[in-house]
């Protein structure tokens, strides 16, 4: 089944969410990867969020430069590390690709969040984008956090309420 | 410096990350009718789609855009000058730009390189290319094979000694292990499995890089066959969402082998668009 989600996302949406769901993602969403995730985490313990709000959003895990976006590996530590935090702090679809691990799923369920999986199919996205702003950390370049207008991102619940695809 | 090999050299930048070869492009119309798995199914269509976008568009297939990994092909009675290799780097630079390739090159000393604090060059084009590997060819020619290497394949490779017992079984059992292992972590399968194996790990990455460059989806040897059904048959899929196409093909070059019980296999699980390559005669 194929269903549109739009951010921000409520826990009703999750709710109805199942693994192996094709959804399609529209609104505005941020991009982070290895480099900046742990910084956000930083942020939301210090209270320094500022105008960065993460209640109901969605996190691409992908760089955000000149050659596009595309879903980087979720398992790298420090992304895959960042999930519970962010999760509590509101996010409620982490986006990316690859195999994550058991507790990392049972954290997403303990925040009502879920992992989707995107392939890497970065012409098509770039068709699908909108817009993009810097949000933060614009000294670590491709790698800073962004925001996307993006209009019907394709991708595929992985693990949802403590079930996974893995 | 030689603008020719120089413009040659970045179209093949372009190209090589921006179109499938034509073998790939029938081994994906294979798996795709025969795919039941309706996410599995929707996948490769997505990967061909967005293919047929960037060929198009000549716009990069992933935003990781990869390094640069280069093969020159010398004949016999060829010569390759110092002034042709600063040409293909700089054709490479050029390329980069044109594509234009992430920007990813780690600034800094030893040190910064490591940790990455002095953060990325904003210019595509300072991302160097890998140390060219040069291998001599019959016909009368000079031929560069580009190829980008996305960094997810890199997390997931592995070169290490195996024990072969002097049974071959062994040693293709290894490799499918760590190609089983490797494709469930990687996210972006189908892909293939490029494997060297030689006497020195250096000898079996360099096999594994020519394996990937004279490798072909329609023509597969039987060990590359049995070590492609093997891994599919763990169930991993495309995406790893299952389904019956984890891999695509095997790309495997023996070369020559150590008087030893041990033998050194270099083993990389690409990810779906690759390789990413071209080739062009200069």
């Amino acid at each position: 089944m194929k269903r549109e989600i739009k951010t921000p996302i409520t826990n009703d949406d999750i709710n109805s969410l199942q693994v192996g769901d094709m959804i399609y993602i529209s609104g505005k969403i941020y991009c982070g990867r290895d480099a900046v995730l742990p910084k956000i985490c930083r942020l939301i313990d210090e209270e320094k969020l500022g105008d960065i709000d993460l209640v109901g959003s969605v996190i691409f895990h992908t760089a955000v430069s000149p050659a596009g976006v595309g879903p980087t590996s979720s398992n790298k530590v420090e992304i895959e590390g960042s999930f519970a935090k962010l999760s509590e702090a509101g996010v409620r679809l982490h986006l990316g690709k690859g195999a994550i691990g058991k507790e990392t799923i049972a954290k997403l369920d303990e925040f009502n969040s879920v992992f989707a999986i995107t392939p890497p199919v970065t012409a098509l996205l770039g068709n699908n984008t909108i817009s993009q702003r810097l949000i933060a950390f614009p000294e670590l370049g491709m790698e800073a956090f962004y925001e996307l207008e993006v209009k019907d991102y394709p991708c595929i619940i992985a693990a949802a309420h403590n079930k996974s695809i893995y | 410096m030689n603008d020719r090999i120089i413009e040659i050299v970045s179209k093949g930048v372009v190209t090589s990350s921006s179109s499938f070869l034509p073998d790939k492009k029938a081994v994906y119309e294979r798996v795709i009718a025969k795919e039941t798995n309706s996410q599995a199914k929707w996948t490769l269509e997505t990967i061909c789609e967005n293919a047929r976008v960037a060929e198009r568009n000549q716009s990069p297939l992933c935003d990781d855009t990869g390094v640069p990994h280069l093969v020159l092909d010398v004949g016999t009675n060829c010569v390759v000058t110092g002034d042709m290799l600063e040409s293909i780097k700089e054709g490479v630079r050029q390329g980069l730009r044109k594509l234009p390739g992430r920007p990813m090159a780690v600034m800094g000393d030893d040190a910064h390189r490591i940790d990455q604090s002095l953060g990325l060059n904003d210019d595509p084009g300072a991302l160097d290319a890998a140390p060219i590997l040069i291998r001599s060819i019959e016909e009368d020619k000079i031929r560069l094979h580009i190829m980008m290497f996305g960094g997810g394949p890199e997390i997931r490779s592995k070169t290490y000694r195996v024990f072969h017992k002097h049974n071959v079984d062994t040693v293709i059992d290894e490799i499918v292990s760590w190609a089983t292992e490797g494709t469930k972590l990687l996210g972006c399968t189908p892909g293939m499995i490029a494997v060297g194996i030689g006497r020195s790990h250096y000898e079996a990455t360099s096999m594994m890089i020519q394996a990937m460059v004279d490798g072909k989806f329609d023509k597969q040897s039987e060990m590359e066959k049995n070590i492609t059904k093997r891994v599919n048959d763990a169930g991993t899929g495309a995406l790893g969402l299952g389904g019956s196409t984890s891999v695509l093909a095997t790309f495997l070059k023996v070369g020559s082998q150590r008087a030893s019980g041990v033998r050194i296999v270099c083993m990389r699980p690409c990810c779906c668009i690759e390789p990413r390559i071209a080739s062009v005669e200069l």
